[in-house]
């Protein structure tokens, strides 16, 4: 591998909620990290959470284990998208198959569903993809993006025209998705793809953060330092300390000694030249 | 149950029972709560049941969907709300269960709503205030020399397009001066971004890349010696 991760995860169960339904999974090896907020009554998020994070890291793994070409993957392929980000893709797909199975055959689990964020990184390529309100951003230098797209009413009216921003905020319509995990038997998924730099970080989280601390806060607080873990943590505690609504999950990841050989090349041949 | 009743000068004209997964009120007779009043429009507002909860969506009326004497576009109805159309009342009312749950759901509960349900609702918003319905396919962006080469419009149809000399670049440029990767271009939830990724001059709207940013339409990308205009199509334009 030409670059090292350093990634941490934590979820906390908020103030106001009596069971934590989000799930989490950071897998250093495999270079892939995935947040899951689970919906449906009784212990059915926590079920659908907890499956769909197992689902896509399983297969994901035996995926590039065997170097499974893109046509036995599960569900179409997206020519779009390179190998790996075709198996995130199909993992989220597969994933979602196994929910709705499950709440169509278990009737304590009817109704179940969850969000899915998840990313992967290899020396050349960041594949992103979501479904749902959890969020990925990019924290590059002194700034923050989103490499996720939300899936919900407002955002659709948002992108219609037909609310303004400052409606959105506080609109009635925020916590209704319109894609989620399990409640239909195909789904759609957004996968990113882009190139890596040296210190990129990337930080993976459910709405529980999201609703309550806003993205320059997020920027100022997981920019700088070293310690992944506390830098959740302290994610965590910011969500708490305006009301801790709702279960709150956070990863944050780290790009670190990312060998850029191509910039060595180039270099010489400038050198050379003058 | 959930209930709307209706009333009109303080005499309750009906009591409608929820018992499907939407309701419309309007002065047509094909809604489920018909107010047969000028001020009221033909489809004036719905109430759609997601999960445990009940939005009311005023479908862009002439006159205005009010909650509480509060002007709504949508909102989610509580029990007892107010809802006003015209010289008209509604009030929604939710059976004791309802109430019970609706305590514990205080705490904003992530759902779903149906997605053929919510398609339908935000066309019908859309149509009421006049704007387009949303494009069948994303737009897609396009990559046009104009620096005299004659080489043929690029369709950027991977999420990550790289350009360069190297054989695995998207966009294979030439040239001494042309790195192996020398810019991406890649589709994120924001945009198209273009980053520079070393090794040779990338200047957008003739001012050097830095770093990275989200192309707008008709910006001019200048690559070593090369030069290119941005777009974006869509699907119906490809015709």
């Amino acid at each position: 591998m030409e670059l090292e991760l350093k990634a941490a995860g934590v979820t906390d169960v908020g103030l106001k909620r009596e069971s934590n339904e989000d799930y989490f999974s950071v897998d250093n090896d495999l270079a892939l990290y995935i947040v899951a907020d689970g919906m449906g009554g009784h212990q059915a998020g926590e079920v659908a959470s907890k499956v769909a994070v197992e689902v896509i890291n399983k297969n994901v793994q035996r995926w590039i284990a065997e170097d499974t070409p893109y046509g036995e993957l599960f569900d179409h392929p997206d020519s779009a998208l390179s190998q790996r980000g075709n198996y995130i893709l199909s993992g989220i797909k597969l994933a979602n198959r196994v929910i709705y199975e499950l709440s169509k055959v278990y009737a304590e689990y009817k109704g179940m569903g969850t969000t899915i964020v998840v990313l992967s990184i290899t020396p050349n390529l960041v594949i992103a993809g979501n479904v749902g309100d959890s969020r990925i951003y990019l924290i590059r230098g002194d700034t923050i993006e989103p490499l996720s797209k939300e899936h919900n009413m407002v955002t659709e009216q948002l992108e219609m025209g037909l609310i303004s921003a400052e409606e959105a905020e506080t609109s009635p319509l925020r916590h209704i998705l319109t894609r989620n995990l399990g409640s239909a038997e195909t789904v759609e998924a957004d996968v990113f793809e882009i190139e890596p730099r040296d210190h990129d970080r990337f930080l993976l989280c459910t709405d529980g953060l999201t609703d309550l601390v806003s993205d320059e806060e997020i920027l100022e607080l997981v920019k700088d330092g070293d310690d992944l873990e506390g830098l959740c943590r302290q994610l965590i505690a910011k969500a708490n300390g305006k009301g801790g609504n709702d279960n709150v999950t956070v990863s944050l990841i780290c790009v670190e000694n990312l060998a850029d050989k191509r910039q060595g090349k180039i270099k010489k041949i400038w050198y050379r030249s003058k | 149950m959930a209930r709307v009743i209706l009333v009109f000068n303080k005499q309750v004209i009906s009591d409608y029972p929820f018992t499907k997964e939407n309701m419309t009120i309007g002065r047509a007779e094909e809604n489920d709560i018909v107010i047969d009043n000028l001020a009221v429009s033909a489809y004036h507002s719905r109430i759609d049941r997601a999960g445990d909860a009940y939005i009311l969506t005023d479908l862009q009326s002439t006159n205005g969907t009010f909650v509480n004497d509060k002007k709504i576009v949508s909102h989610k109805l509580r029990h007892k709300d107010k809802i006003t159309i015209g010289k008209h009342l509604l009030f929604f009312a939710l059976s004791k269960a309802e109430q019970a749950r609706a305590k514990e759901g205080e705490l904003d509960q992530t759902m779903r709503l149906d997605t053929a349900r919510q398609k339908e609702l935000l066309a019908k918003q859309a149509e009421r205030k006049g704007v387009a319905p949303p494009a069948k396919g994303e737009r897609v962006g396009v990559v046009s020399f104009i620096d005299g080469s004659d080489q043929a419009d690029i369709q950027l149809s991977k999420k990550l397009t790289k350009i360069g000399k190297a054989e695995t670049s998207e966009i294979r440029l030439g040239g001494l001066f042309m790195a192996p990767t020398a810019a991406t271009i890649s589709r994120r939830p924001n945009g198209y971004a273009i980053t520079s990724t070393g090794g040779t001059k990338v200047k957008v709207n003739n001012q050097p890349l830095q770093e990275s940013q989200i192309l707008s339409d008709f910006d001019t990308i200048e690559i070593g010696n090369y030069k290119f205009q941005f777009y974006t199509q869509g699907s119906e334009d490809e015709k």
